[in-house]
């Protein structure tokens, strides 16, 4: 390292600026706490403050900020769902994102690459047709285009797939984006950071205390805060802390894996799904292929990776792009994801008066984290669920009145 | 030829046999050849075990092990109450053709039906499939139902000519893709298509 | 590679096996409440702890029983159903 630089790192004058304030100690009281220092969690808190002027806020985060899911997953931004709700809730989203590295004076390395959703069936073709006309309908640019669309794009693809599941056609949406996932928690932590909010790292939530259906205040790792509203944004965790409030839900947690390749030169620059095969790829801006596939087959609350999620993940990668053989694999990595019966997620007000849940975001919720961060903030400031969220509130499955998204949230379900 | 045994292979149009000599080169590192049209016969239920018996036939009475039948042929029994019976074209005909107890429900047998073996056979069990098939007793006539290449199959381990040597039995629509996978590795260690009798 | 025990065909690898869910007694539909009824269809007990849960070896399509523990991911113990308890 030169001296001149060593000399202004040991500078005390030339402190680097901390994203986030250090609190040495949790207050008595808070108007809201907001368990889960992700994306998700300090999207609330930034909206809270900012548009809500709500800023006696406490985010609790168990690990350290951006840990869990908002730092494992595989980026993708896209709003071609398939049912209303979803469509005007992602849509909305989306535009959020594209101002959002302006509106934190932070780069994300937002970058629109266009997104394709591979079809290797005629019943696959036809939900695309849905998708397509639902999302034209709601102002979301979406549209099946043939084979030779997806080869142009990109042009290192084996069109046939080893000759197995021949790509007939996809669901092209030209706003489908990539962000750096880590730089969106700590623009909102920032933000919310500036504006009053306290964040709580190494902070477990233990308890939850509900006095005759109302919440009362939260045990932490750090001693005891009284509030009277409290915000579940814990993804993988939700099942535990919906148990301190014995509140029922459909959630259940299966892990979901992911793995980069070593970086490569620039070779694919949209974003491709293929729900038939089970996988997706884009290239990160650093080269690096990131890749995923289907949810782990069974229920388990931890994030170990395996060696059966890389063979078959590989082996269907190599069926579309069959130069990748000599690639490595680099890293591997897995989330618990939150899953619900009809891959919508669970989002609102709860049988318990200050208790709100932002979960059962599984597969799908890194695209979500504006919009969830907004729609909860107004939803906590006014005890009402947003209007764009209504369709997701947990009582759904007591009325029987489920948002299916199964054919649009992911793949190889 | 009963009534319900496959008039074609799966692997019919691939599983071409090259010539006697090389044919012999192979089956002493690793053969493989194709026995989809031995003719075949399932059943299952509570009331299998019992309704075959009356027809003659011995029960193995372990699960997951088989028995010779007289006059050629085997019946294997896969878990408690679900049978696989194989033999000449005579007793297959009859067990097709004999109406069935209660608690007897037939099962289509579809399979490709392979046979492989050969002083390499271990070498190519270690690639394909999970279960170790060394150390099972020959003498207990072991059935083992397993994963091979992701292909769930039905596998009889036994000596042919003092070399290892494996029944497997898959879903016929797995066929080509067992066999040409099967085939490749054979061939990589230095066996390859055999006409069935090369193992006698 | 992790290791299931089939009460039948012994220990294998993981991916020879389904896996169906958590052990649930499942009400009277002709008697149960809509909310009840609900419950059953919708309803997890989603938060880590040792549950008996359904599997199946599927290459013998044999159904069994297994006890794990979701947090660890730990088989204690693999057995057949004996009926509702």
């Amino acid at each position: 390292m030169p001296w001149r630089l060593l000399r202004f790192a040991l500078n005390k004058k030339h402190p680097e600026p901390r994203m986030f304030t250090f609190h040495e100690k949790l207050k008595a009281s808070y108007d809201v706490v907001i368990i889960g220092g992700g994306g998700h969690g300090l999207s609330a808190a930034y909206y809270l403050a900012r548009e809500h002027g709500i800023t006696n806020v406490c985010v609790l985060e168990k690990g350290y900020i951006g840990g869990g899911n908002t730092g494992r997953n595989t980026t993708i931004i896209r709003s071609n769902y398939l049912t209303p709700e979803g469509v005007q809730f992602y849509d909305e989203s989306v535009r959020l994102w594209q101002d959002l590295s302006e509106d934190f004076d932070l780069n994300l390395f937002y970058a629109n690459r266009g997104h394709f959703t591979l079809a290797h069936t005629d019943s696959a073709l036809r939900t695309m047709r849905w998708r397509a006309e639902v999302n034209k309908h709601y102002g979301v640019a979406s549209e099946v285009v043939g084979p030779e669309v997806v080869k142009e794009a990109a042009p290192m693809i084996d069109i046939t797939c080893a000759g197995h599941s021949p790509i007939l056609g996809a669901l092209y949406h030209a706003p489908g984006s990539v962000a750096r996932h880590d730089a969106v928690a700590w623009g909102y932590g920032r933000g919310a950071d500036q504006r009053g909010v306290e964040i709580h790292q190494q902070t477990e939530v233990l308890g939850i205390d509900v006095e005759g259906g109302k919440v009362k205040g939260v045990r932490t790792s750090k001693g005891y805060i009284s509030t009277g509203k409290v915000l579940c944004a814990v993804a993988g965790s939700t099942p535990r802390i919906l148990k301190m409030v014995d509140v029922k839900s459909p959630i259940y947690i299966h892990p979901l894996q992911a793995m980069v390749s070593e970086p490569v030169k620039p070779w694919l620059d949209p974003i491709l799904v293929s729900g038939s095969l089970h996988v997706y790829i884009s290239q990160s801006a650093r080269g690096e292929l990131v890749m995923g596939a289907s949810l782990d087959p069974y229920e388990l609350h931890g994030t170990r990776s395996t060696l059966d999620f890389v063979e078959g993940l590989t082996s269907h990668m190599l069926e579309m792009f069959p130069f990748l053989s000599n690639v490595k694999v680099m890293r591997q990595w897995a989330g618990m994801a939150d899953m619900t019966p009809d891959f919508a997620p669970v989002m609102g007000k709860t049988p318990v008066d200050g208790f709100y849940l932002d979960s059962g975001w599984g597969t799908w919720g890194f695209k979500a984290t504006p919009v969830c961060g907004k729609t909860m903030a107004h939803t906590i400031a006014t005890d009402t669920a947003h209007p764009l969220i209504t369709g997701f509130s947990l009582d759904r499955f007591r009325n029987y009145a489920l948002t299916g998204e199964k054919g649009a949230a992911s793949v190889g379900h | 030829m009963p009534a319900n045994a496959l008039a074609v292979s799966p692997v019919a149009d691939i599983a071409t046999l090259p010539d006697p000599s090389a044919q012999k080169a192979a089956v002493a590192k690793l053969g493989i050849a194709d026995q989809s049209l031995t003719p075949r016969h399932g059943c299952k239920g509570p009331g299998a075990a019992a309704w075959l018996e009356s027809l003659g036939l011995p029960i193995p009475p372990q699960p997951n092990s088989w028995l010779p039948v007289d006059g050629g042929g085997l019946i294997a029994r896969l878990g408690f109450t679900e049978f696989l019976v194989e033999g000449p074209a005579t007793l297959i005909a009859r067990l097709a053709n004999t109406p069935r107890s209660a608690g007897v429900y037939p099962v289509l047998r579809q399979d490709v039906a392979l046979l492989l073996g050969g002083a390499k056979l271990d070498e190519l069990l270690r690639q394909t499939c999970n279960v170790n098939f060394r150390p099972l007793d020959l003498a207990t006539r072991p059935v083992v139902l397993t994963s091979m290449v992701g292909v769930g199959v039905t596998v009889i381990p036994e000596l042919r000519n003092g070399q290892p040597a494996v029944r497997i039995w898959g879903d016929g629509s797995y066929g080509h893709y067992l066999w040409e996978t099967l085939l490749d590795i054979a061939v990589e260690l230095g066996g390859g298509a055999v006409a069935p009798h090369s193992f006698n | 590679m992790k290791i299931m025990t089939c009460p039948l065909n012994g220990p294998r690898p993981v991916s020879e096996f389904h896996y169906w869910g958590e052990v649930r007694p499942m009400p009277n539909p002709a008697t149960a409440s809509d909310d009840a009824w609900a419950d059953y269809v919708f309803n997890r007990n989603g938060a880590p702890g040792l549950k008996k849960e359904w599997w199946c070896h599927t290459p013998s399509n044999t159904w069994f029983i297994a006890e794990r523990d979701t947090e660890k991911d730990v088989v204690l113990k693999t057995y057949f159903y004996e009926g509702d308890q």
